[in-house]
Formats: C-alpha cells, structure tokens, sequence
C-alpha cells in the first residue's frame, strides 16, 4: 500500500481548490427560493449547460479510480462502459424523458402510484433508496481509496498516535460533503459540477499528455502495451473478474436502463431543462461525445501505468494495487502541485457525484416519505410558504441520515477486491427489479399492478435464491463464464436477475384474465375477508423463509411459485387498478394526452418564433404574462398557452429565467408584463433584455 | 494475434444483442406515435438515433483494427 505520496504543495492546491469551489457552490444557493428549485433547479436551464453539469456527475460516479485499476489490469477495454449506452437512448428520449417531464413527478416512485398504486409507490420507494444510498456508498468507498494513498499511515495529537484507516477516512470524507450540500442545493450543484467538469476533462487529459510524454510519445505507449490491452473490448466471457458479456449485461442493459431511467440525480438533471427538446439535446450530446471522451480521461492513467510497468517495473511494479494506479501514476509523472491539481479534481469530482446523489435521495425522501407520512398524520393546514421551509429542512435533516447511512454502506463493498468489482455486483443486484418495472411500465400498457407488485416481491425473492444458489440457477445463462466461489457471477448475475423480474412480470400480466375471475370468486366466498388475510400472512411468511435460506432449494423454489399466485392474489384484491385510468398519460402509447394534461388544456403545436422584448412590472398575483398581438403572432402564441421568458445574455444558460401563461394580448409591441413573483423567480434585471418563446 | 472471442465475438454480441433491444425502441417509438415522422424536429432526433448506433459501432471496429493491425 503506498502512503503520504505527493507534497506540501500538493495540498496547498488541494485545499485551495476546495474552498474555491464551495465558494462558487455557495454564491449560487440564493437561487433556492423553493424545494423545486432546491431539488430540480427550477426546469429552466439549456441543454449545454446540462451537459456540462453532468460530466461531473458521470465522470465521478464512474470514477477515476476503478477504471484505471482496470485500464492497469486489463487495458483498453476499461472503456466498454462509457460506450455501451446508445441501444436505449430512442427509448429514453422518446418515452421516458418526456413522460417525467408532462406528469410533473418529482420522483420515480410517485411515477409508480400514478401508473399503479400506492403500494408500488411504497415498494418502488424502498429499492430506490437502497439502491441510491448503495451508490453513495460506492462515492464514498472510492473516495476513500483515492484519498488515503496521500496520508500517512499514521499520525499522532498530544502524543498519541492515530492510525488512518479506509473506514476512518470515510467518516471524515462524509462530513465535509455532507455539510456542503446541506446548503448548496440542486442550482449550486449544477454549477459547481460544470467548473468541476471543464476542469476534470482537462485534468484527465493532462494526466494523459503527461503520460505519453513521460514514456517517451504515443509510438512507445503503444507498442509497450499488449495487443490484448489495446483491445475495446474485454474478452468474451473471461476471467470471472472482468469479461465483455457479463459486464455487457450488468452495465450495458441492466446500467444503462439503470442510469438513464431511475437514476434519480440524472433524472433530475435532465428535468432541470427548460423542455424536453433540450433534455434530449443533453442527453444525446452527452452520451455521443462526452462518454466516449471521458472514458478516455477516467482510464487513462491505468494505461500509462501498464505501459509504464512494461517499460520500467522498477517505477511501477506489476504488482501495484489495481485501484491505487491513479495516484501512483499521477504522482510519477506530474510534479509538485500539478498532483495536488489533479487530485483535487478527482477527489472533487466524486463529491459533486455523491452531492447529486444525496441530494436525489433526499428528494426521494422528501416526496415519497415526508409527504404522504405528513398527509396520513397530520390534518393542519399550513401556508405555502410555511410548509415550504419545513420541507427544506427536513430535506437537510435526510440528507444527515442519508450521508451515514451511505458510510455503512462503505462496510459491505470493502470485501471486494476492487472497487469495479463492488460496483458491479451492486448494480446487478439492485437495479433488476426497478429496471423491468419502470421499463415495462413505461412501454407496455398491459403491464398490471398485480405484475409489479409481484416484480418486486417475487422477483426479488427468486434474485436471492440466486445468490443464496449460484449454482445450477445463474450457471444456466452463465455464457461460460467460470465459477468464482469468492464472488459467484459477479456481473452475468444480472441477466439472472433480469431474466427472472421479466419472467414474474410478463406471467402475471398475461394470465390477468384469469387472475381476476379468481378475484371475483374469492370475493363472493363468505370468509374472503379472513380467508385474504390469511393469504397475505402465508406470503409473508414464505419471503421469510426464501430470505433467510431455510429450505432446500427444490422446496424454496416451489414455494417461491406458491407465493407469486398468493401475492398476485392479494394485490388484485386489496388494489383498485383500471388500465384506463392508470395508463393515459403514463405511458409511451398516450404522450399526446400527457402533454395535453402537462397543459391543461389543447396543445398549441404551431411554430412560433423565439422573440427579444423589454420588461416592466405588473401589479398582479396572477401567473399570467401580457404580450403584445404582433408578439403573440410571430411566437405563434394563444392566451393560455404556456410560455418561457429568459435573460437574452446566452452565456446564462437559463440560470434567469421563468415558466409562465399568456395572458391578454396589449398593443405595445417589445414588451413583457410580468409580475413580482416571476421577477423574483427569474432574478431578472432592470434594462436587461429578455427573450421570449412559446412551449405548447 | 488474440482469438475471436478476444475481438470479434464481444463486438457482434454487442451489436447484435444491443441492436435487438434498440431496434425494438425503434419500433416501439413509432407504433407508439410518440415520435411523429410529420413534424421536422422528430425526423431530426430519428436520424439521431441511427447515427448514433452505426457511430458506436465504428468506433468500436476501428479500435479492434488498430490493436489488431497498428
């Protein structure tokens, strides 16, 4: 293990650049003027600007430190991930984004209640949060690694000596970002995250330039490395630790639907965009040329190290420690103070992904516990404005939980032998269940409450069998792949997993016929009440028995049959679900009627143009803006259509602006009146010009 | 020189496997109506969309050439 690599400068620039960048996240917290800005950034922000804040994000969750570790042992093919996302960007940019945009959710789970039940959105709730805090554990876990190559192993206060442990440094890690974004907010992540962004490419590529030239140009790095290293592609289906079609199924299908449909943080970005037009822009740009190039900017360091050792073993051993190549590679080849620079930029890189992260899980926490809790207990009405402020503060309060438990979640990812590895078993663990439910949800309308309900308890159950029996049950789609009895399937685990959430899904939704005849009988039974009850108990009891093992799996398996018809049984009796009511609007197959709702009233498709006017108070309450009848013309615009009003200066990005209604036509043509509220919303200035245009 | 399962064999699922699952958002798409081939911006997004598939798979083809070859 390698200790107190880099200088005295080194952390002068590493301290420096912290307290630089929470300055600027700080200046922009005065744009949190409500939860929907704290938590969404207000749906007002061009695409670019998107774009750029999710470099950040994507980069450091990927993180710097797992892809060179595996860039160091397996070369190029480090890169598979940042190229593996397009197959599902037609269903993204066409069903997804524009369905969270016009149902106005503020979470995935209120999307299941909408397009279910309450209980889904219970149960939905529940993985989501498991699975956003295991991702922050993952931050933290990576932070750690990165940052403890730079300590020394110990050190000693008032004479007594302190080691420095991973878990130790983890606790300190959390509370410096727990404390930042308590106070920073959605609009002061995205704009730190686009400096941190800029600045991580750039880092990522000096490292590179630096590399190349410290072994002697691009000619010798290329021929130093072995022809499997230069490779795009891992091998197909070994070793256990890192082949092409496990890594495929857990990132390419089950991440990538993962990341672009329930990663809450990402989603949040994308719903900060002033329409779903730029979504798609930000979206698409990113994945087309911001992926491809931070994939080379996250793995690189692993490659020169890997030349490197080919060359001059003596500077890098082979035998280096996969997930500390980073550091060791940064620090030989850069010097004093361009280390702490590029450290600085990791290691802030990867708070910016655990800020998203957090403050996604206390968005969650927000509209999917607080909330509906407050509704069900307390029957006082508060004012907005009082409600508000309570909101944010117990947002902050859950951010606190949120950061420890995501510290806890460091403990079990720790026994991994890499934080790659960690971070692949999560994801073909826990994105299974919400992955095929969403997807299904979203794209087939037939898809039945009953058929989630039973996803998430049944199929959850039979993805535990599968890691309780590894083999025969992941073997059967294993593609080959040897068995690892010290981390069974790490990623092919996923297809299992994948396998058995569509099978449990599909089944319950095409016997829903059949489903409900037996429904209508149970209720004519004089006892059905009694008789329900006892069904629910006995599923109950069965998950107990799958969770805890306490079967062989013949039996476990027939049991975990018994229980889907018993909780498919259950959910069709105690939910009132009508495909109806619970697919207009919510599903691909009724976008127009999702936009006419997002509305209000009949879409205005027509083409308008983007005008330039001048603004001036309105003394009114009303959420309503006046235009003049030429400008309402050329923008192609009714009264009662929606409207957005930005500052004209470009290099905003959106960050002043505002959502609105037209209102009555007057005849004074270039300008605008707007009320307070709007002026104070969008933070416009007197004289400064505006430009407006029609949404729908 | 690596074998096929090496170089070719990653690449073909990859496309062949992930081709299925964009081909179906293809489909799915327009049957659904929710990208409408009448209106200039969707036809706009729709080449998108095909550009970016055969965009990946280039630039995959072309690594394994270079390591290959180079």
């Amino acid at each position: 293990m390698h200790h107190s690599l880099g200088s005295s400068t080194d952390w002068i620039v590493m301290i420096v650049y912290f307290i630089a960048i929470m300055l600027f996240g700080s200046y922009f917290s005065k744009y949190n003027r409500t939860t929907t800005d704290f938590f969404f950034g207000g749906r007002r922000f061009k695409w670019w600007l998107i774009a750029m804040s999710i470099v950040a994000t994507g980069v450091g969750s990927h993180s710097f430190i797992k892809y060179s570790a595996k860039g160091f042992e397996a070369g190029l093919s480090s890169t598979m991930t940042y190229m593996n996302d397009w197959f599902f960007v037609p269903f993204f940019i066409f069903g997804w984004l524009p369905i969270i945009v016009y149902t106005k959710i503020r979470s995935i789970p209120e999307y299941f209640e909408k397009r279910f039940s309450p209980s889904t959105r219970f149960l939905a709730t529940i993985l989501l949060l498991l699975y956003m805090i295991g991702y922050v554990g993952i931050g933290f876990l990576t932070m750690g690694k990165a940052i403890l190559p730079l300590l020394p192993p110990e050190f000693s206060i008032f004479g007594m000596q302190f080691q420095i442990t991973l878990m130790g440094l983890v606790i300190v890690i959390a509370l410096i970002v727990g404390i930042y974004i308590t106070y920073g907010g959605q609009t002061a992540v995205i704009f730190t995250d686009i400096v941190q962004g800029f600045i991580l490419i750039f880092a990522g590529m000096l490292v590179f330039f630096l590399g190349l030239d410290y072994i002697g140009g691009f000619g010798l790095f290329w021929n130093a490395l072995p022809t499997t290293w230069k490779l795009p592609l891992a091998n197909f289906n070994n070793p256990p630790g890192f082949n092409f079609v496990g890594i495929f199924w857990q990132d390419g299908i089950a991440g990538s639907v993962g990341f672009l449909f329930m990663n809450m943080g990402l989603v949040m970005r994308f719903m900060a965009t002033k329409s779903v037009d730029e979504g798609r822009k930000a979206a698409t740009f990113n994945i087309l040329f911001v992926l491809p190039i931070s994939a080379i900017v996250v793995g690189n360091a692993g490659w020169i190290g890997k030349a490197i050792s080919v060359l001059h073993p003596d500077v890098v051993p082979p035998s280096t420690d996969p997930d500390s190549i980073f550091v060791v590679v940064a620090n030989i080849i850069s010097l004093p103070g361009v280390f702490g620079f590029v450290m600085a930029a990791l290691t802030a890189a990867l708070m910016s992904t655990v800020d998203t992260l957090l403050n996604a899980t206390a968005a969650i926490y927000i509209n999917d516990v607080h909330r509906p809790a407050k509704k069900w207990l307390s029957k006082k009405v508060k004012s907005w404005k009082e409600e508000d402020r309570q909101e944010l503060n117990a947002a902050r309060i859950a951010t606190v939980i949120f950061t420890i438990m995501g510290v806890l979640a460091v403990i079990p990812f720790e026994s991994f032998p890499t934080v790659y590895e960690a971070h692949g078993y999560f994801h073909s663990t826990l994105t299974p269940p919400l992955v095929v439910a969403i997807f299904l949800g979203v794209f087939w309308k037939k898809f039945t409450n009953a058929a989630v309900v039973a996803t998430f308890i049944v199929g959850v159950a039979l993805m535990i069998l599968g890691m309780y029996y590894p083999r025969p049950l992941i073997e059967v789609f294993a593609h080959g792949t040897e068995y690892d009895p010290q981390h069974p399937y790490t990623y092919i685990g996923a297809l299992y997993n994948l396998f058995v959430c569509v099978f449990v899904g599909v089944l319950t939704t095409v016997t829903r016929n059949q489903q409900k005849k037996l429904t209508d009988w149970i209720k004519t039974t004089p006892n059905h009440k009694s008789l329900m009850s006892a069904i629910t108990f006995i599923s109950g009891g069965i998950f107990v028995i799958i969770l805890f093992n306490l079967a062989s799996l013949p039996v476990l398996m027939l049991l975990a049959a018994i229980m889907l018809v018993l909780i498919v049984i259950s959910s069709n009796y105690y939910s009132k679900y009508s495909e109806k009511t619970h697919t207009d609007g919510l599903t691909v197959w009724s976008l127009a009627k999702a936009k006419e709702m997002f509305k209000g009233s009949k879409v205005n498709d027509r083409d308008g143009e983007i005008i330039k006017v001048n603004w001036k108070l309105k003394e009114s309450t009303d959420d309503l803006m006046y235009f003049s009848k030429n400008d309402m013309a050329k923008m192609a615009a009714d009264p009662g259509d929606l409207v957005y009003i930005c500052d004209a200066r470009k290099i905003l990005g959106g960050l002043k602006s505002v959502h609105s209604t037209y209102g009555k036509p007057h005849d004074e043509d270039g300008i605008v009146y707007i009320t307070q509220e709007h002026i104070d919303q969008g933070q416009f200035v007197k004289d400064k010009v505006l430009t407006a245009e029609k949404e729908m | 020189m690596p074998s096929f399962e090496n170089t070719w064999l990653p690449f073909i699922y990859l496309y062949g496997v992930g081709g299925l699952f964009f081909v179906s958002g293809l489909i799915i798409i327009r049957k659904s109506k929710a990208i409408n081939m009448e209106k200039k911006r969707h036809r706009y997004w729709w080449k998108v969309s095909l550009f970016g598939f055969f965009y990946f798979m280039a630039i995959h083809a072309l690594l394994i050439l270079s390591a290959l070859y180079l």
